[in-house]
């Protein structure tokens, strides 16, 4: 019993990847369920057990596996869609509008039609009780018991599901709010509970009422899926460990996922870093940018060490305080739809046809040109082997679309028309992989660029170019970089703590004392996780900035600097930090630096699957040509006649020369004319600049001793 | 002239905005006054060798116009002697500044030896010297009681530090702290600078300026055909400005003559009262951009912001005027104006574009509070959005916008945090919620104000209000009602109330006073008996409406309820 499946459900498809014990690995997708996603994870391990050779029972498959790791969007879709849990909020008396009112904010300042966005709590289940903490966390005014009681009583009338509980002032003391959730504990034993200081122990009421709220809003949701899940694995006999993927790039125990549901908000692409690394690491890289693009949207990452995290993001305009990793995403996938503006000039997107009715060569009834219409025009794509020869396109159709909308308002032709369409598109994600880099302080130059996703390969060169890139790597199971990845990510808990102090006047065993209470609450939940003490790691990160700034900097600690408690060391790790970022530092002396929160993270490491290294065969990929076609090649601004390659059938060593097409069934990767690639140990298609050999070099060199050999 | 590329344009176009953004959240981070980060109180912005907008990202709407004057009027005044290195500062109102306190950095882009382009940042000030901290003087009859005058200096002079020039200025400001802002300021300036020549490297000066001038060509038909779909004709309308800071009872009328002429557009304030003799006052830059903002409301809001924007606007704002002081008089409550002069103009314009204008919006009326915070051992200086954002004027389909704030903003101001209020004042937060009823009742409404209270935590407090909307509300259109009223109420320990004037400096206040202020709601829009029921009967529930409020205004009876 030592298999391993990742499965990552998506809009359109659930992936799997299944490492067995002999350790090849399976690539399997399967149409998803949305009503229940379960049914597609069961289908899909009945589907890869019967294609095994030999092929497998259900049962006898599933209780092979000792462990599944399992990525879902329910609780992303719920709040998306606006079908969460009926929740009510318990909040300070005076303050109850805070969620709704988001700080007075619109998105759209010079739109007069854009409204605000619905409440996760209607104002009638948003009940303000009295009683007061002062800025330190002192007690002004005892909590009113009996507005507690009449909120819960007014909640069960309403058969609230859910409830939140934020009072003002909890960061620096929770006893109020434990006040309240022992009452509502007794009153409403049955409801889903989220206590703000629980969850997100940190100053700054809305961010952490709206997280409180979040969480509250989906986790029945997440609550009853998981149950469904398990039931249903269960049933089929699986007896391992089920993990479930957070948006912090890590993995926790279902248990946990129950309480902090709001950990799996935007998790979906979370994974996909972290299997980045692995194979940039091939490279002696331990850093890389790493990009998906899928049907509707181009998201972008960046791992530096470890992928790169920031300390909140947004969900439909709610706000998420919780770490995570730092992706971008903009709205740039295949289907993205091309349009002149009212001002003639040419757009890609966000507008997308999405999966239905999709472009307009997949026959299904789209009208308006996309950018895999444009890919389609330009010899990209394969009009008789897309998705591997199931599905094929209309070319004729794609064409009459670019010209109509596009070319004929340009007045160009149809093929300047596709390939203006091209550029643009690769240009808006160029623009999005510098959001995650020159905007947070990083040269995108000194990163290999790992391309996912089924539209990525064909576009990356021209993003490379765009924005000088050396080498790109594209997986073998880059359709399912996401499920790859979590087979390889670790548990991860992330702890914080207001600790407002001046770096020069820390109070150390106070300090000591908050730092050690999260490392034992993260201990005994990767403990609760069964990982032994030495597979458990903590790190420590404080939040600083310049006294009287407005944001913090993150930074991280290390545990030499925190227990000789060298003010100096960490003083340094900020100034450097903050100089990264944003190009200065106050580090003349004179500068107050103050702390505004502490962070503790606690990682478990999983056991995962090795990486089986291929054996070279030598540079020549003679036995994987397959055909030549014209294709549009952009170094040139013009068609060349170029050859194409069967993916399938190339090996580690094998080298092809752009400009070059290579084929395989869920992905198209077009090298061009500035750019070589050369399989890797791992078989990915390894895409570096001409002249750049000395960044692939020992893969050269292995496949040089092998034609020497030869 | 190099080819145009309709493709290479949209990149230019997307290129351009990139790096204003880019430009923004540099200072955003990295400045310290609660104004800049918080408040986003700045406008970032590139700019051609002849001072032509070409991008701009400016986080409140009122800066929209603020920067491109004053690139010109530098390129006149140093008449050529413009070097690499160079980094101007300005903010003069008297050569097309839009407001004392908006301190705008100006650098200079060279390509090849050839000044191609420039960027610029603009910021809100803590302080500007004068004779208040903070900038505000009510009691202010020329500039030099308000402000320090910065005419168009060299800070830089061919990438040399100017020691001398920089402590003269800094040595007429209160707060250190600005030093550190328009250091950020001048970090933003090379990010621009830095990514311009990136692109001009890329794709060389020829193409840059065909491009470029494409680009305005491009919008300036998209504003045109905005335009063109106005009826022609000549439409006037009246804005009410209360109260100069002097003269109790005071009043002062904006009015505006629109002339729409196929595809142009001019905005005619000749009629306008004259200037007053206190800092009620507009400057040029800052009346120009409350009349393109308000109007940009009205047109599709994926306008790109370049010179082709405001081609085919003309304005006529004659100098002494209450939108265009002449010098010195005093200004700084010229930004503020902007409510007023929008409601003219939607005045004029609603009988022609009904489908496209709102109701009236809320009027700002804000408290700026300093004082000692014991326990911290420091002073804290708060501006108070907290109480200042009240709702829009709902438009055709559309509800008013709930604690919007003024539309010189348009939601760009954010209130405080609570939590972060409560450290960086010694005050304690009793209330912040919606106002129940203050919504203009319509078929839609106005957006709804807010109701807002603490608690005083410093002996002998300071404060300074200024605002307008506490005679007049925000007014109601086709059959739609009035918003609720703004108001400040001050309440000592001893129970006595103090009513400060919309322009007022009120000092002593004792430590454990309340305040207490309403930001009134937007306009209505339509017959509020028309409104859907199901809505009306889900807004009683939710108590932003009142039962009462619901028959008398909408007219639901009882059995419905």
């Amino acid at each position: 019993m030592s298999g391993k499946i990742g499965i990552d459900v998506g809009g359109t498809f659930t992936d799997f990847y299944y490492v067995g014990e002999e350790g090849n690995p399976h690539i399997h997708k399967t149409l998803s369920t949305p009503q229940d996603p379960s049914i597609a994870v069961v289908e899909g391990l009945r589907e890869i057990a019967a294609s095994l050779n030999p092929p497998m029972e259900l049962e006898e498959f599933a209780s092979s596996i000792d462990k599944i790791v399992h990525g879902t969007t329910v609780t992303t879709n719920a709040t998306l869609t606006r079908t969460g849990a009926k929740s009510g909020l318990i909040t300070t008396s005076g303050l109850r509008d805070a969620l709704e009112m988001r700080r007075g904010i619109r998105e759209e300042q010079y739109n007069n039609h854009y409204t605000n966005v619905v409440p996760l709590v209607p104002r009638y289940l948003r009940i303000g009780v009295g009683g007061r903490l002062d800025r330190n966390g002192d007690e002004i005014e005892p909590l009113d018991v009996d507005g507690v009681r009449d909120a819960i009583e007014h909640f069960r009338h309403q058969d609230v599901e859910a409830v939140s509980i934020c009072l003002m002032n909890s960061f620096a003391n929770p006893d109020h709010e434990k006040q309240v959730a022992e009452l509502v504990r007794r009153h409403m034993p049955e409801a889903y509970l989220t206590v703000s200081s629980e969850l997100l122990p940190t100053i700054r009421f809305y961010p952490r009422v709206s997280t409180t709220a979040l969480n509250s809003y989906i986790g029945p949701i997440l609550s009853r899926y998981i149950d469904r899940l398990q039931d249903r694995l269960e049933d089929i006999g699986f007896g391992g460990v089920l993990l479930i993927m957070q948006s912090n790039g890590g993995v926790m125990a279902p248990s946990v996922a129950r309480d902090s549901a709001a950990l799996t908000l935007l998790s979906g692409p979370a994974a996909g870093p972290g299997a980045g690394l692995v194979h940039a690491r091939v490279h002696g890289q331990n850093k890389c940018i790493v990009v998906d693009m899928g049907g509707t949207s181009f998201e972008a990452a960046l791992v530096d060490n470890s992928p790169v995290m920031v300390n909140e993001g947004e969900i439909d305009r709610h706000r998420l305080a919780l770490p995570m990793l730092g992706i971008h995403t903009i709205g740039a996938g295949g289907g993205s739809i091309g349009r002149i503006d009212e001002g003639g000039l040419l757009r890609m997107g966000p507008e997308s046809a999405g999966a239905s009715p999709g472009p307009v060569s997949y026959g299904k009834g789209g009208e308006k040109p996309t950018c895999t219409d444009a890919n389609l025009v330009l010899g990209y794509l394969n009009p008789d082997f897309f998705a591997g020869g199931k599905m094929s396109l209309d070319r004729e159709a794609a064409r009459r679309a670019v010209d109509e909308h596009i070319a004929k308002p340009l007045g160009m032709s149809i093929e300047e028309a596709a390939a203006g369409m091209y550029r643009v598109v690769c240009n808006n994600m160029a623009q999005g992989v510098r959001e995650i880099t020159i905007k947070r302080g990083f040269d995108p130059r000194e990163f290999p660029m790992v391309v996912a996703g089924g539209a990525g390969p064909i576009h990356s060169c021209l993003i490379a170019a765009e924005l000088e890139i050396p080498l790109q790597i594209v997986p073998r199971s880059s359709s399912i970089l996401c499920a790859v990845g979590m087979l390889m990510s670790d548990l991860k808990h992330d702890f914080v703590r207001t600790f407002v102090s001046p770096m020069e006047n820390i109070d150390w065993d106070r300090l000591t004392a908050v730092v050690e209470a999260m490392i034992d609450e993260g201990r005994s939940l990767l403990t609760s996780e069964l990982i032994s003490a030495d597979n458990q790691q903590f790190f420590i990160k404080f939040d600083c900035r310049y006294l009287k700034q407005y944001h913090e900097v993150s930074f991280t600690v290390s545990r030499e600097d925190f227990q000789n408690q060298d003010v100096a060391a960490i003083t340094n790790a900020f100034h450097r930090e903050h100089n990264r970022l944003y190009g200065y530092s106050l580090d003349d002396g004179k500068a107050v630096v103050e702390i505004i929160n502490v962070r503790v993270q606690a990682l478990g490491i999983s056991d995962k699957p090795a990486n089986r290294e291929t054996v070279c065969t030598g540079q020549s990929a003679d036995a994987a040509l397959k055909g030549e076609r014209s294709v549009y090649v952009p170094e040139d601004d013009a068609f060349d006649i170029v050859p194409v390659y069967d993916g399938h059938k190339m090996v580690h060593g094998n080298l092809v020369e752009g400009p070059a097409m290579i084929e395989e069934d869920t992905t198209a990767i077009f090298v061009s004319r500035d750019y070589a690639c050369i399989c890797d140990k791992l078989d990915s298609f390894t895409i570096y600049k001409k002249s750049r050999e000395d960044l692939v070099a020992s893969t050269l060199a292995a496949a040089t001793t092998v034609e020497q050999g030869k | 002239m190099s080819k145009i590329d309709p493709i290479l344009l949209s990149v230019y176009a997307r290129t351009f905005k990139s790096i204003t953004d880019e430009m923004s959240i540099s200072l955003e981070k990295t400045a310290r006054s609660p104004i800049l980060c918080e408040a986003k109180d700045f406008v970032t912005g590139l700019y051609d060798a002849q001072g032509n907008m070409l991008e701009q990202t400016e986080n409140l709407p009122i800066l929209a116009f603020s920067l491109a004057p004053v690139c010109r009027y530098i390129l006149d005044y140093f008449d050529g002697d413009i070097n690499p290195g160079d980094v101007i500062f300005h903010n003069d109102v008297f050569s097309m500044g839009n407001q004392n306190n908006d301190v705008a950095v100006f650098r200079p882009i060279f390509f090849e030896d050839k000044l191609v382009a420039w960027s610029a940042v603009k910021g809100h000030q803590a302080d500007i010297g004068g004779n208040v901290p903070g900038g505000y003087n009510p009691n202010a009859k020329e500039v030099w009681q308000e402000a320090l005058r910065i005419p168009p200096v060299k800070v830089y002079d061919r990438g040399h530090f100017r020691k001398d020039v920089w402590d003269l200025i800094f040595a007429n400001i209160r707060l250190e702290i600005v030093q550190h802002d328009m250091k950020a300021q001048m970090g933003a300036c090379t990010v621009g600078d830095r990514r311009v020549v990136e692109l001009l490297t890329k794709y060389g000066f020829d193409s840059f300026e065909a491009h470029k001038l494409a680009l305005f060509d491009a919008t300036k038909k998209m504003m045109e055909a905005e335009i063109a779909s106005i009826p022609n004709g000549t439409y006037e309308g009246e804005g009410q400005i209360y109260y100069d800071g002097h003269n109790e009872g005071s009043e002062f009328t904006i009015r505006v003559k629109i002339t729409v002429a196929d595809k142009r557009i001019k905005f005619d304030y000749s009629a306008t009262d004259a200037q007053t003799d206190g800092f009620v006052n507009g400057t040029f830059t800052s009346s120009a951009s409350a009349t393109i903002l308000t109007f940009l409301q009205m047109v599709n809001p994926d306008m790109p912001h370049n010179e082709g924007m405001v081609k085919p606007i003309e304005m006529i704002i004659p100098e002494g005027t209450v939108l265009n002081a002449s010098y010195p008089k005093a200004t700084t409550f010229g930004n503020h104006l902007c409510p007023p002069n929008a409601d003219a103009i939607i005045r004029a314009l609603a009988p022609v574009i009904p489908d496209r204008i709102t109701a009236g919006w809320n009027n700002l009326l804000c408290a700026l509070t300093t004082g000692m915070d014991e326990e911290k051992g420091d002073k804290y200086v708060d501006i108070g959005f907290m109480g200042l954002k009240g709702g829009s004027g709902a438009m055709k389909g559309t509800d008013g916008y709930d604690h919007i704030g003024m539309i010189d903003a348009s939601g760009g101001l954010l209130d405080q945090d609570y939590e972060m209020f409560e450290q960086q004042t010694p005050h304690r937060l009793v209330k912040h919620e919606y106002s129940e009823d203050s919504a203009g009742a319509g078929q839609w409404r106005g957006g709804l104000g807010v109701e807002t209270k603490y608690i005083i935590g410093s002996h002998d407090t300071q404060f300074v209000t200024f605002g307008d909307g506490d005679f007049e509300p925000a007014f109601g259109l086709f059959g739609g009602k009035d918003g609720t009223l703004n108001s400040i109420t001050l309440t000592y320990p001893d129970g006595t109330k103090q009513l400060p004037n919309n322009k007022d400096l009120i000092t002593g206040v004792p430590k454990g006073t309340l305040y207490h202020q309403l930001a009134g709601g937007g306009g209505g829009y339509g017959d509020p008996q028309k409104r859907d029921r199901d809505l009306l009967k889900q807004e009683i529930r939710n108590g932003i409406i009142s039962a009462k409020a619901a028959r008398r205004d909408y007219g639901l009876q009882e059995e419905e309820q």
